[in-house]
């Protein structure tokens, strides 16, 4: 067996697409299926210049569709496998992720948004939130990372595939087109280095012993003949999901402890309102930020709280109003006014941030 | 030196803006300084404007897009219509001597607007394929924002395997950073 990937940890400048595919193999993946689709092609070309040299595998498919049940079979055979899209590919691989939420199979899916619907643009946007979260026939049984930085998207990628093996959901890193292409610093490593222990995968079919007798039978069905039988597995994994949901919802605070005005954004857009509340917090408006890491199981507990107690709320995205569906389910009830600056398919600058609360103050 | 820069640079897909951001932002990477470059351009590989926004501190960078650059180069006439709305009071606005007609649609705004004749030296002075750098170091000139060393240590990391075949091509593109400088810091 080759050396590991990453000895220790080693600070680097590079793509987020680069990223990925070192994170996927410190994460211990070992076989990527993929199909090409803009901004996400590099992880598929690093992953392959990459892969051979640890042992690790990659199978081209003829498309998205496919590259969604191959990674489902992969998975099924008891292989760490991940795949990668974006845009028009998201929806295809719509159909596989609902049946890994049926059975229970953890799938690994890193998106790179793009603009949408239909090809859109090849760069950027926040448009594929309620795709991800909720896309496929099902109740979007799913566990969704939006991450912000390089960092993360390293951190994050190498955590997914635990929280998938563990809880058996499928597991998604929504990225976007700006982390993709864009060059940055940070810091990989090794996890295990870092006391991170990498859940082992285990296979579903073709296990040793006789079923019924040494062991109990794999019982795999996405397909149901009755009404009140799904509605049995359909609540049990609902059930499932709701019990673990706290364990893994994930969020950021930034200055919310006395702030008037939260300004709720998520992925790079954080990144704008961070700096957006450092210059107003100088200009002594008390603003702060929200933002959910996990976007499904999205924190809506963490955001009541802080929600009831503001004048007002500003949610930010690249988007026409998909954060702002996740916000307005989680806080039904709660009367504080909500405003919005919603840019679909276009990135989000301080600047405008800093504007819009301006005006609401 | 600001403490940061944002610098965007547009100009025609294959005129080489990418790999002028990219080489600068690993630049001042190795110089031990924040950097972010994103690349921006349409679905087609050539023929559309091609914009690279680059930024450049000593702190972590936010947002990848910014609103208004300290400096903005265009390199072709539709990519200044495009950077238009990139310019400010604050930004130094830089664009190629040869581009003809855009006089309506140079920003009114600016702090200064240079134009500089990088496609007429890289034609007549030196090689076409030197084009870029030129405006390499015409960045760098108007900029500060890395060093003359480190810029030909980063292109030295780009393009070295082509160097090691003909060491000419070294100090031609040396010569296309110093010139570019030059064209620059003469008119500021």
């Amino acid at each position: 067996m080759a050396d590991k990937p990453i000895q220790g940890e080693k600070k680097v400048f590079m793509t987020g697409n680069e990223v990925v595919a070192w994170a996927a193999l410190a994460a211990g993946a070992e076989i990527m299926y993929g199909y090409p689709i803009t901004p996400q092609n590099e992880i598929m070309h690093y992953w392959t210049r990459l892969a051979p040299k640890y042992g690790r595998k990659f199978l081209q498919t003829e498309d998205e569709i496919s590259a969604g049940f191959t990674t489902v079979g992969g998975v099924l055979a008891g292989r760490k496998a991940f795949t990668a899209t974006a845009g028009p590919g998201n929806t295809l691989m719509q159909e596989a992720m609902s049946m890994a939420e049926m059975m229970r199979i953890p799938t690994v899916l890193v998106v790179t948004q793009r603009g949408g619907p239909s090809t859109a643009t090849v760069i950027y946007s926040q448009q594929e939130v309620t795709m991800t979260c909720y896309g496929g026939n099902g109740e979007g049984l799913r566990i969704v990372y939006s991450t912000a930085s390089h960092q993360e998207l390293f951190d994050y990628t190498i955590k997914a595939f635990n929280t998938a093996w563990k809880y058996r959901f499928p597991t998604f890193i929504l990225g976007d087109g700006y982390q993709s292409k864009m060059r940055e610093s940070l810091t990989i490593y090794d996890p295990e280095a870092k006391g991170i222990e990498l859940i082992p995968a285990e296979a579903y079919v073709g296990k040793s012993g006789i079923p019924g007798i040494d062991r109990d039978p794999a019982h795999l069905r996405n397909t149901y003949n009755l009404e009140d039988e799904l509605y049995e597995v359909v609540k049990g994994h609902v059930a499932a999901y709701q019990r673990v949901a706290p364990e893994i919802v994930e969020y950021k605070e930034y200055d919310t402890d006395d702030a008037e005005i939260i300004v709720v954004a998520h992925g790079v857009v954080s990144r704008a309102a961070q700096g957006a509340i450092k210059v107003l917090r100088q200009e002594g408006i008390k603003a702060g930020h929200f933002r959910p890491v996990t976007l499904r199981p999205f924190p809506v507990e963490q955001l009541r709280k802080k929600a009831d107690k503001v004048q007002k709320l500003l949610i930010v995205e690249s988007a026409e109003g998909q954060l702002k569906r996740l916000v307005t389910d989680a806080l039904y009830g709660i009367t504080t006014p909500i405003e919005t600056l919603l840019k679909p398919g276009e990135g989000v600058t301080v600047e405008e941030i800093v504007e819009k609360v301006r005006k609401l103050d | 030196m600001a403490k940061g820069s944002k610098i965007a640079i547009a100009g025609e897909g294959g005129q080489g803006v990418q790999s002028v951001a990219m080489i600068i932002s690993e630049a001042a990477y190795e110089e031990g300084k924040e950097a972010l470059y994103i690349p921006n351009f349409g679905v087609e590989q050539r023929g559309g404007v091609s914009v690279a926004y680059v930024q450049i501190s000593d702190e972590p960078i936010g947002s990848p897009k910014f609103k208004t650059g300290d400096i903005v180069v265009a390199l072709s006439d539709r990519a200044v219509k495009r950077t238009q709305k990139y310019v400010g009071p604050q930004t130094l606005f830089v664009y190629d001597a040869d581009i003809e007609g855009i006089e309506e649609d140079l920003p009114k705004n600016a702090r200064k607007i240079l134009a500089i004749p990088a496609i007429e030296v890289a034609k007549n002075e030196l090689h076409p394929r030197v084009f870029n750098v030129i405006i390499m170091g015409a960045v760098i000139g108007a900029t500060g924002v890395v060093s003359v060393e480190k810029a030909k240590e980063a292109l030295e990391k780009k393009l070295g395997y082509k160097f090691e075949q003909d060491p000419k091509l070294r100090e031609l593109n040396h010569k296309a950073l110093e010139r570019g400088i030059q064209l620059v810091q003469e008119l500021l």
